[in-house]
């Protein structure tokens, strides 16, 4: 509200609080439908969400005791002290972002590639589809046990076609019992799982685009790579920094295949995610506070990030 | 990508080649499996690993589906997640028609803590959720489990479904005015008919996920006869060994609902994610 | 238009079938109260009406409504079937009181336990892993049993001394041994015999000479452990006459990593580094069960459960078991393994759970669980014809079994030898240093 005169100025001079409380409740009542709206949802989560969000908090400043709860002593911040100085949560967190910058870019990559040829005039579109979107219809607890069948060190596909068939390796890599290897089952899965939802989500992007559009850059005489980097990339755009703010944050909170594959961190704890560090924390070493103090960490961290991406990447794209 | 006035033959074979190339590598594990599932246990480790069974035996199938009451956690798990489906669509398309077309005090500090709501990882969360339930008297019922996932999943429909109900026009919501129709009428009539890809993906999503959960279940259900699948399969994980063709068998079987789900709503769906705005 | 009509049909449709699927669920739930499986015989124990329950209103003597147990475990299919033979002649015993048992996946066993205790939802007994005892007990989870049972000390006599001190901790008995188990070698007659070996290893020296003898590269080794968790090596272990701590669990300094222990540990790793140890059990090969059985491990060490496992799953396979051979001093020894029925302190029907605490500990509870391949802990069990073979191994190893470290940190003591283990197998540390290292380790979880 730009003020030019003083006289203005003075006569938007704002108002008394109670005069603002009634206007707000004026404008709550005029809203009240909206609310009526909201209410299932916001009860729901409220109860399920809200509170535990909050008790989880609260536990989290606790030498928490889940039998006797009243039993718990206070710590302050202790958990999270010693949780940011031990050298397991260091590693975890390490193994977590690798897990993202590798993942992220590799499923979202891969996932241009099929969705560019998706979207070409070709037979079959619909199976296609499906069998690319199978991987993610999976769930993780199957696939995880596929991929560690796969990845055996003495009876596994993988190495019996890169010792026997391609000749590659003399002795056969034993990749779940290596703390860094290991992670290399990890992170194909993860992009081999998470590449059809990626892939469908951008072919359907690509769908969007006007078609006047790339043939009007063909007369100008843009050949077939530059109207990609000149037009479908810019107008994918949205989709993309999408796709990124959800990705990364299913990246870092990846958790079953990592506590399937590594038998929660194996070997010697330099395997773990955040997360499974957390449920190990909680559930196996029974510190209650500690776990809780890792997840808030966590959240924390990935509301950060995805605060960050939003800002920083976000832009109206212009025909 | 390429115009019709510049397809050649060969770029059609490249085409060709690189999504069945792609296809393998998606397949190749799922081929695995059942390869695994219709082998003898002493098989499942033989070397040279072979992709056709040497030997094929349906007991596998025999053994996990006649275990343990699989039959029954199989319709367990299917009526909670139709259930879960059907609610999540109702409240999120709620709460997406409010957040998309509605204006209220509050009205972007509330959808940012839904959106928190999405980046809490679940596991976090049980033991108090646990207590609510209990407090609730919810524990140990098929509502207790319906009731959390749906909820689980409000912050990810509300949030595409959003982008969906801002996209539609807002003078087809003149007409009704015009009518003397109130908000109501306007979602009832408008904006959800309308909006059939985003809910049928909204149904996808809710679906799988609530086909496949498990922490939640394993704890809030105690009563054997009333546990969901992924369960069972993990029944099939002994302290001391683990059976393979047994649990390859079990998750094929537990793949098909979900398969069917997809195949059926698939058309829509990939129409409903062009035009939710999730994208942008 | 009729497409609109159609998805609202089929909207409505789901959403009524969903709402009944729901309810449907919720009516199950109102029937919840048990119903009693057979009619109450009234001249069955008349005196359990009075005990039961001290918390509740005394119930009127004709009919009481049965009192419902619960009871959570892990057991296999194969003793799942024979507990339910259990349940019926308990509850025919005691007609007021109905067992209802949950089987759990074991790996998240702990944790839907400890949701179950932390939203007072928890089961009235459970059968525990014997190293979870201590831990329980420390946060007064559970019920102590010598307090609370007037016949313990009469039922404590008839068990073995082994799997009864499981139970203890701070002076106080918090449950009573319902299994126990150890691990025997289990050993590869055809490869034995291709191999020109006519029996199996009697000492640990002929043990090491055996498994590297019948060791040929990667086709086949000679031993193969499950892992490097402590379970794993500590029949070995203590066969060489390995200690974690002293006998009143104050120290590891000089135990840990003693000469014996230092012994043991680095005969495994010398095996390993000669290709005779599996290098399996760093993680991510074939399993012991599955390796053992096709041919590619010739002896294992594993416990009784194998029978069942195998009659499962490789039916044309002959399981041949012998004594962990002996040490440098002439005597064998091994782990002790086991479960633990608890009573857990927030039950509500304490009295009916501890009756059902003394059932399974009775002869035929504990027989009728054998014929599955469970150990029993009665020593008065001991000869009975009706026991499997098999069982002769093991009752006779389980005289010179030795227990792990009852202590509620007991986990994080794994933890540190695991670690251990791992590191000298893998050179970073010779067995001396990785030893020395658990020893703090352990020494410093003892100070807590």
């Amino acid at each position: 509200m730009a003020t030019s005169t003083g006289e203005r100025i003075e006569l938007e001079a704002r108002p008394s609080l109670p005069a603002r409380g009634l206007a707000l409740l004026r404008q709550v009542y005029r809203a009240r439908t909206a609310y009526l709206f909201l209410f299932p949802g916001l009860i729901l989560f409220t109860a399920f969400v809200i509170y535990p969000m909050l008790y989880s908090l609260r536990i989290s400043f606790y030498d928490w005791n889940v039998i006797k709860p009243a039993k718990s002593e206070f710590v302050g911040l202790d958990n999270y002290q010693m949780l940011l100085s031990a050298p397991v949560f260091r590693r975890a967190v390490l193994n977590t972002l690798a897990y993202t910058a590798i993942t992220v870019p590799g499923q979202m990559t891969l996932a241009l590639i099929v969705a560019v040829l998706l979207d070409q005039k070709i037979r079959g579109k619909t199976f296609f589809r499906v069998a690319y979107y199978l991987p993610v219809i999976t769930s993780w607890v199957i696939v995880t046990l596929i991929f560690e069948y796969l990845f055996n060190s003495q009876a596994g596909m993988i190495n019996y076609l890169l010792r026997d068939v391609l000749h590659l390796v003399d002795e056969p890599i034993r990749w779940l019992a290596d703390p860094v290897l290991a992670m290399v089952p990890i992170n194909l899965l993860g992009i081999w799982k998470g590449v059809g939802w990626s892939a469908i989500i951008m072919l359907a992007a690509l769908q969007e685009i006007p078609g006047e559009l790339l043939e009007a850059a063909a007369v100008d005489g843009a050949g077939p790579w530059s109207r990609l980097r000149g037009i479908t990339l810019p107008l994918l755009r949205p989709t993309l920094v999408f796709l990124l703010v959800v990705l990364v944050i299913g990246g870092l909170n990846v958790y079953i295949s990592v506590l399937l594959m590594t038998d929660g961190g194996q070997p010697l704890d330099l395997t773990h995610s955040v997360l499974t560090l957390m449920v190990k924390e909680t559930f196996d070493r029974l510190n209650f506070g500690g776990g809780a103090a890792i997840s808030y960490l966590l959240t924390a961290f990935v509301f950060f990030i995805s605060v960050l991406q939003i800002r920083l990447l976000r832009r109206r794209v212009e025909y | 990508m390429l115009l019709p006035s510049e397809r050649r033959w060969y770029h059609q074979v490249l085409v060709y080649g690189l999504l069945i190339g792609g296809l393998v590598v998606v397949a190749v594990p799922f081929l695995l499996m059942v390869s695994t599932s219709l082998k003898p246990q002493q098989y499942t480790f033989e070397y040279p690993p072979r992709l056709i069974p040497r030997r094929v035996t349906f007991n596998n199938y025999v053994q996990a589906l006649s275990k343990d009451m699989f039959f029954l956690y199989f319709m367990n798990s299917l009526g909670v997640a139709v259930s879960t489906t059907t609610s999540t669509v109702v409240i999120s398309s709620l709460l997406a028609y409010a957040f998309g077309r509605l204006d209220f005090p509050g009205k972007e500090p509330l959808f940012y803590v839904f959106l928190v709501g999405m980046m809490i990882p679940a596991v976090t969360l049980i033991i108090p959720q646990f207590l609510v339930a209990k407090a609730l008297k919810l524990l140990n019922s098929h509502a207790g489990l319906v009731i959390v996932y749906v909820t689980m999943n409000l912050s990810m429909q509300t949030f595409l479904l959003r982008g969906f109900f801002e996209s539609i026009p807002s003078e087809l919501e003149d007409a009704v005015r015009i009518d003397g129709g109130g908000r109501w009428t306007i979602f009832w009539r408008i904006i959800l008919p309308l909006s059939r890809p985003g809910l049928a993906t909204v149904a996808i999503f809710t679906f799988l996920y609530s086909w496949d959960e498990f922490p939640w279940a394993h704890v809030a259900i105690k009563e054997t006869t009333r546990r969901t699948l992924p369960i069972a399969i993990a029944l099939f994980q002994n302290q001391h060994l683990t059976q393979w063709g047994q649990v390859f068998a079990a998750s094929i079987v537990g793949l098909i609902p979900v398969v069917t789900v997809f195949a059926l709503f698939q058309r829509h769906f990939i129409r409903g994610v062009a035009r939710s705005g999730l994208k942008g | 238009m009729k497409r609109k009509n159609w998805t609202m049909a089929l909207l409505s449709g789901m959403l009524i079938l969903g709402l009944v699927l729901t309810a449907c669920g919720g009516a199950e739930e109102a029937a919840a109260p048990p119903e009693p499986t057979e009619p109450p015989v009234p001249t069955e124990a008349p005196i359990e009406a009075p005990t039961e329950a001290p918390t509740e209103p005394p119930e009127p003597t004709e009919a009481p409504e049965p009192v419902a147990v619960t009871y959570w475990h892990t057991m296999s299919d194969a003793e799942v079937e024979a507990m339910e033979e259990v349940i019926a002649m308990f509850e025919a015993e005691h007609p007021d009181i109905h067992i209802e048992m949950t089987r759990y996946a074991y790996d998240d066993f702990k944790s839907a336990l400890l949701t179950s205790l932390a939203g007072g939802e928890g089961p009235d007994t459970a059968r525990l892993d014997i190293i979870w005892v201590p831990e329980l007990a420390e946060m007064e989870a559970l019920v102590a049993l010598d307090e609370a049972m007037e016949d313990f000390d009469g039922i404590a006599a008839k068990t073995f001394p082994g799997p009864l001190a499981t139970n203890h901790w701070k002076g106080h008995y918090y449950g009573l041994p319902q299994d126990t188990n150890t691990q025997v070698l289990l050993w590869h007659k055809v490869l034995f015999d291709e191999a020109g070996i006519d029996s199996p290893p009697a000492t640990l020296e002929e043990f090491k000479e055996s498994a590297c003898a019948l060791s040929k590269g990667e086709e086949q080794y000679g031993y193969a452990m499950g892992g490097t968790y402590f379970w794993a090596p500590a029949p070995v272990f203590y066969a060489m006459g390995g200690k974690v701590v002293d006998e009143d669990i104050t120290t590891a300094e000089g135990y840990i990593n003693g000469p014996e222990s230092v012994a043991a540990f680095q005969m495994l790793v010398d095996m390993y580094n000669e290709g005779c140890l599996s290098p399996n059990l760093l993680g991510g090969g074939v399993g012991t069960s599955d390796g053992h059985a096709t041919g590619l491990y010739a002896m294992i060490i594993d416990g009784p459960w194998m029978v069942d496992i195998y009659k499962a799953d490789f039916p044309d396979f002959e399981v041949n078991f012998a004594p962990i051979p002996n040490g440098p001093d002439g005597t064998t020894s091994s782990v002790v393994g086991g479960q633990d029925i608890v009573v857990f302190d927030g039950s509500e029907h304490k009295e009916a759970a501890m009756e059902w605490a003394r059932f399974l500990l009775s002869e035929e509870a504990q027989l009728k669980m054998a014929e599955r391949g469970v150990i029993p802990t009665l020593s008065t069990v001991i000869g009975d014809p009706s026991l499997p073979d098999y069982f002769g191994v093991f009752l006779e190893q389980l005289k010179t079994a030795q227990a792990r470290v009852p202590h509620p940190q007991w986990g994080d003591m794994d933890g540190a030898i695991n670690n251990a283990y791992q590191r000298m197998l893998r050179g970073e540390q010779t067995v001396q240093e990785a030893l020395d290292q658990a020893a703090q380790e352990i020494d410093a979880l003892l100070a807590q």
